[in-house]
């Protein structure tokens, strides 16, 4: 008994210790950030709350936020993952009032729900920046504008090719059936994609099979599909809102003795995906195995940054600011397609 | 009469609970095939399929629930001891789980890097760093239960809320991607059969002769039932119940190499994500006691593929992902209550009564 | 007598840590972090506001906690609450109706998983386990979609939701020359008084001390005459009708419902009752230590956040690392106490 408690005591002091130097390590990263915050004194000060770390195009877009907002710029930054939970961006957009930052931009990870925080935004006459997903507020000038894709454009332009291809290698329309996996529900990018499917499936009249989630990750979309071979025989198109969900679709393809590929009336399975920000995405195009892209630039860093400097000269920016944006192929049956008397190049990496 | 005989064995053996929730879960699926027209036994057909990436590979629902469900299967193998001997439950594996594949990722493609295609450091040394985390893991919950006496559920609270936040730490806030081949193979195919099925085959094996051969397994029931009658014995107790931890630790990090290796990446935040939950559900469906003592490694593997064919199947009838824990809540609290004293009492007075009047 | 006099001082011990610790993290954050703004009124209320909820759901988990129990389906709850909330008032149910429903289903779930723990004695975990899977699978089945609470939906519901109270003291003028006044919102105020009932219960009344008993030894309870078996079933009731009262705060501060919402918040409430020196071997504890604790967990997430150069797993790992300490401290309490008995 005496020994057991002896060592309890030990771990204690151990563990208070560890804590003493934890602390330490904080106050001393602290009092250099102090150093450099009264260095720039002059800076802007921008407090960003991002969704997460979710999928390379998240990563890809913190990366070039995190560029063009640097301290060379003139910029001070405080970065804030969300980890995909909304009570977090919250917090953290409550944090930055409470800080006093000059600008805050917004990455939320859902549309609902943003009233309340933004209003407080507001009345501490901070503008915010909206990035990639929209908010739905009653008062449009909760937020300063919003920078982000056309989701729904880009999904217009993925059905566009596809019935372009079906026209060109004369494929029936009642002859292509879909499965749709969605990325995570509610999320602008879901919604817009979706849409445009919807809206082309009507028009086209393609067969819909099925819809599900896969959370815009890898693990879900292979998960996803592997039920939908299962349900389905006849599935020749698969529509996947990212290309992590994309890849996984291909994994469960393959696990399932299918193969990916254009020839969909003799046995292979299409693949249509959105984001193309990756060299994995790339290579999948060139080899085959993802038959379109919709690009989906993350590159939002010096959009953003031009903003803020334009507001600061006292230029008010437009409202929606959309980024542009390529389609991705490498079948050559499609050369270009036209939407609202506008024509896209289709890009062969 | 041999068939009564027969019957009056099976009713007094463990294996009884999940045998028959296994057929049940076929019967439904059976059913389903035969109404949707896909014939009957669609289920249980394994065939051979020719693939552009993986050479020639079995298919079947079968191969895939056996290897989908491999994660969860290790898991209950850890599960089962961990529960024998502590009469408790480790709730951190999902979160180990997480913490040992960002551990083997991040050696793998060097601190900070967040997408490679070539290994920083040799295949080998990744795979084991990560087993051996979770070896540690388990050492630190087993210390806490072991040699603290704290409760296992509360002890093992504490990596079930640091273990995923460390991860995510070591991989610097990013999904790590390790995009090479090699890696690659623990979530693939070694010819034509999944690779996760033969690391679990492989890892039940091993256990299984490890108990046997040095009598682990008696002494870790024997622990289990008494623990002071154990020591008073001859038995180290202590020692016993940490070593399950730590073994519990290094199946939940086997786990993670896997489960990461099926997406060549390491995504702290959704690996083994409510895992533990599947691990504690397929040691109750096996028919091992929660509260601690005997225990059957067979029944909680069929536990645990039972579990992965009733995900499969609630799949195939068109219930989505998220909607498929309310199957699973009626499901545990079910078997729960059919095991509770109190509920064996009252069937045992029915039964009794009934018997009685029948011999009036 | 002496065993007695033991007993208080550690429980007096526990919660005078907690106490201390909360003034040194605050302390900390206001000397750090003088210049971004901690020092002012409102990074505390933000707290208040942002935890309220939490607050709720504590004290029904301390209280399960008294009697050794365990429940972990308060999150799945909470969503559960959120999105019958947002879909019901879409559906043009009116807010007061929609509460007292939420309320309603929220004590009939307890009832539930009293009658499991209690009348047919199946551990706490396992029960509150399957309650989780089963509210988080509900929300999924009521809307697989995000749905927000706008003005249309119910002006009613979004007043209460944006209604600030202000506070006559303690404003600031910020770098814009916008005067900020401090304020809280109506689910403080809700908490607030959640916390005072439950702390007077425990105090005064019958059940609070059947709690404890139940907890402290369940044999010399039963021996007692007291009735266990209800004493649990009222136990758990409780912590569901706090936790619907907690998801009518939560879903005033976020106004939408997911199926994501409210994730992990169920090791939030118990780690805060275990750092508020709430005994998880039951029989010891109460909710003001509950209420520190959850303001030291939302202290340590605003200090990180208010720096912005840790990374944000760091309040996850600070807060099990606090909870690795208070356990052990627990559990030496524990082992003196027995050593003292023998």
């Amino acid at each position: 008994m005496k020994k057991s408690i002896f060592l309890t005591i030990i771990i204690l002091t151990i563990s208070l210790l560890s804590g003493c130097s934890r602390a330490n390590e904080i106050t001393s990263a602290n009092s250099a950030e102090v150093i450099s915050d009264n260095k720039s004194s002059g800076s802007i000060t921008i407090g960003f709350s991002q969704v997460g770390a979710e999928s390379d195009w998240r990563n890809i877009n913190t990366e070039s936020m995190k560029k063009s907002l640097s301290a060379d710029n003139g910029y001070s930054l405080i970065y804030d993952d969300g980890q995909q939970k909304q009570q977090n961006q919250i917090i953290a957009i409550r944090t930055f009032i409470q800080k006093e930052v000059d600008y805050i931009v917004l990455a939320p990870v859902i549309e609902d729900g943003w009233n309340t925080v933004l209003a407080e935004a507001k009345d501490a006459g901070i503008p915010v920046i909206l990035v990639d997903r929209k908010v739905n507020v009653e008062d449009n000038e909760l937020f300063t504008c919003w920078v982000g894709s056309d989701f729904e454009l880009e999904g217009r332009k993925v059905c566009e090719w596809l019935n372009e291809y079906c026209k060109a290698n004369a494929i029936d329309a009642e002859n292509i059936n879909i499965v749709n996996i969605k990325g995570t529900e509610g999320a602008s990018a879901e919604l817009g994609r979706s849409r445009s499917l919807h809206k082309a499936v009507n028009k086209y009249g393609w067969n819909l099979l099925d819809e599900a989630s896969g959370d815009f990750t890898q693990a879900k979309g292979r998960e996803v599909m592997a039920g939908f071979l299962r349900k389905h025989k006849d599935i020749n198109v698969v529509y996947c809102e990212n290309d992590n969900e994309a890849f996984g679709a291909i994994d469960a393809i393959e696990a399932a003795g299918k193969k990916a590929g254009n020839d969909i009336m003799h046995g292979e399975i299409m693949i249509l995906a959105f984001d193309g920000s990756t060299e994995q995405a790339i290579n999948e195009i060139r080899n085959g195995r993802i038959s379109c892209i919709g690009e989906c630039n993350p590159l939002h860093g010096p959009r953003v940054e031009k903003i803020i400097s334009n507001l600061e000269k006292g230029i008010i920016p437009d409202k929606y600011e959309y980024v542009d944006e390529d389609i991705f192929s490498a079948d050559t049956s499609v050369k270009t397609i036209t939407l609202d008397d506008i024509s896209y190049n289709i890009v062969t990496p | 009469m041999n068939t009564k005989n027969l019957f009056d064995k099976l009713k007094k053996s463990q294996l009884l609970l999940p045998v028959i929730a296994m057929l049940l879960v076929m019967a439904v699926n059976i059913i389903h095939d035969a109404f949707t027209g896909a014939g009957a036994f669609s289920f249980f057909t394994i065939t051979l399929q020719n693939t552009t990436g993986n050479g020639t590979i079995l298919y079947g629902r079968i191969i895939d629930i056996l290897n989908r469900g491999s994660e969860a299967a290790l898991l209950a193998l850890g599960m089962t001891l961990v529960v024998s001997a502590s009469a408790g439950t480790d709730i951190s594996v999902g979160s180990v789980m997480s913490l040992c594949a960002s551990f083997c990722c991040m050696l793998l493609a060097g601190y900070g890097v967040s997408s490679t295609n070539e290994l920083a450091v040799p295949l080998i040394l990744g795979v084991l760093a990560g087993m051996l985390m979770g070896c540690a893991c388990g050492a630190f919950n087993g210390f806490l239960v072991a040699r603290l006496n704290i409760q296992p559920m509360v002890a093992t609270l504490i990596l079930y809320s640091a273990a995923r936040a460390i991860g995510l730490l070591l991989c610097n806030d990013l999904i790590v991607y390790v995009r090479n081949n090699s890696f690659g193979f623990f979530g693939s195919f070694l010819g034509p059969i999944p690779t996760p099925i033969i690391i679990t085959a492989v890892c039940v094996a091993l256990l299984s002769i490890i108990l046997k051969k040095t009598a682990l397994g008696l002494y870790i029931q024997s622990v289990g039932i008494n623990s002071k009658a154990s020591r008073i014995a001859g038995l180290n107790s202590k020692m016993i119940i940490h070593l399950a931890y730590i073994v519990c630790g290094l199946f939940a990090g086997i786990a993670g190499i896997v489960a990461s290796s099926r997406i060549t990446s390491a995504d702290s935040n959704n690996i083994g994500l409510y895992l533990e939950m599947d691990a504690i559900l397929a040691v109750a469906l096996g028919g091992n006691s929660l509260g601690g003592g005997k225990f059957s490694l067979a029944g909680s593997i069929i536990g645990a593929y039972t579990i992965q064919a009733i995900t499969t199947t609630l799949y195939a009838l068109g219930v989505s992902t998220n909607q498929a824990p309310v199957f699973k809540a009626i499901i545990v609290i079910i078997i729960v209550a059919i095991q509770a004293p109190p509920v064996k009492a009252f069937i045992k007075k029915k039964s009794l009564s009934k018997s009685s009047k029948g011999v009036a | 007598m002496n065993i007695k006099k033991l007993n208080l001082n550690s429980h007096t011990l526990l919660l005078l840590i907690t106490i201390v610790l909360f003034i040194i993290l605050y302390g900390l954050g206001c000397i750090l972090y003088s210049n971004k703004g901690f020092t002012h009124l409102q990074t505390f209320l933000n707290i208040l506001i942002t935890n309220a909820g939490l607050i709720c759901i504590t004290c029904g988990m301390t209280c399960v906690m008294l009697t050794a129990g365990i429940d972990i389906s308060v999150g799945g709850l909470v969503a559960m609450d959120c999105m019958l909330i947002a879909v019901g008032l879409n559906k043009g149910i009116p807010a007061p109706l929609m509460v007292i429903l939420v309320i309603v289903i929220g004590i009939l779930f307890g009832l539930m998983q009293g009658f499991f723990v209690g009348y047919l004695n199946i551990q706490p975990f396992i029960v509150s386990m399957a309650g989780m899977f089963f509210t988080r699978g509900m929300t999924a089945v009521i809307s697989t979609d995000q749905v927000s609470i706008t003005e249309q939906s119910s002006p009613l519901y979004y007043a209460w939701a944006n209604y600030k109270i202000k506070l006559p003291f303690g404003g600031y003028i910020n770098n814009k020359g916008v005067y900020n006044a401090p304020y809280i919102r109506i689910n403080v105020i809700i908490a607030l008084i959640v916390l005072i009932a439950i702390f007077f219960m425990l105090r005064h009344t019958r059940f609070g001390r059947n709690l404890y008993a139940v907890g402290g030894n369940e044999q010399s309870a039963a021996m007692m005459g007291l009735n266990i078996k209800n004493v649990k079933l009222k136990a758990y009731t409780l912590s569901s009708f706090l936790c619907s009262i907690g998801g009518i705060c939560f879903s005033l501060n976020t106004m939408s419902g997911s199926v994501q919402q409210a994730l992990g918040l169920e090791m939030d409430a118990i780690s805060s009752a275990v750092i508020g020196g709430t005994l998880l071997t039951g029989g010891v504890g109460n909710v003001i230590g509950s209420f520190f604790g959850v303001l030291i967990n939302g202290t340590i997430s605003s200090i990180v956040k208010t720096n912005g150069k840790l990374a944000s797993s760091w309040p996850n790992i600070l807060t099990a690392a606090l909870l690795f300490l208070f356990i052990v401290i627990q559990s030496i309490f524990a082992a003196i106490r027995n050593k003292k008995m023998h």
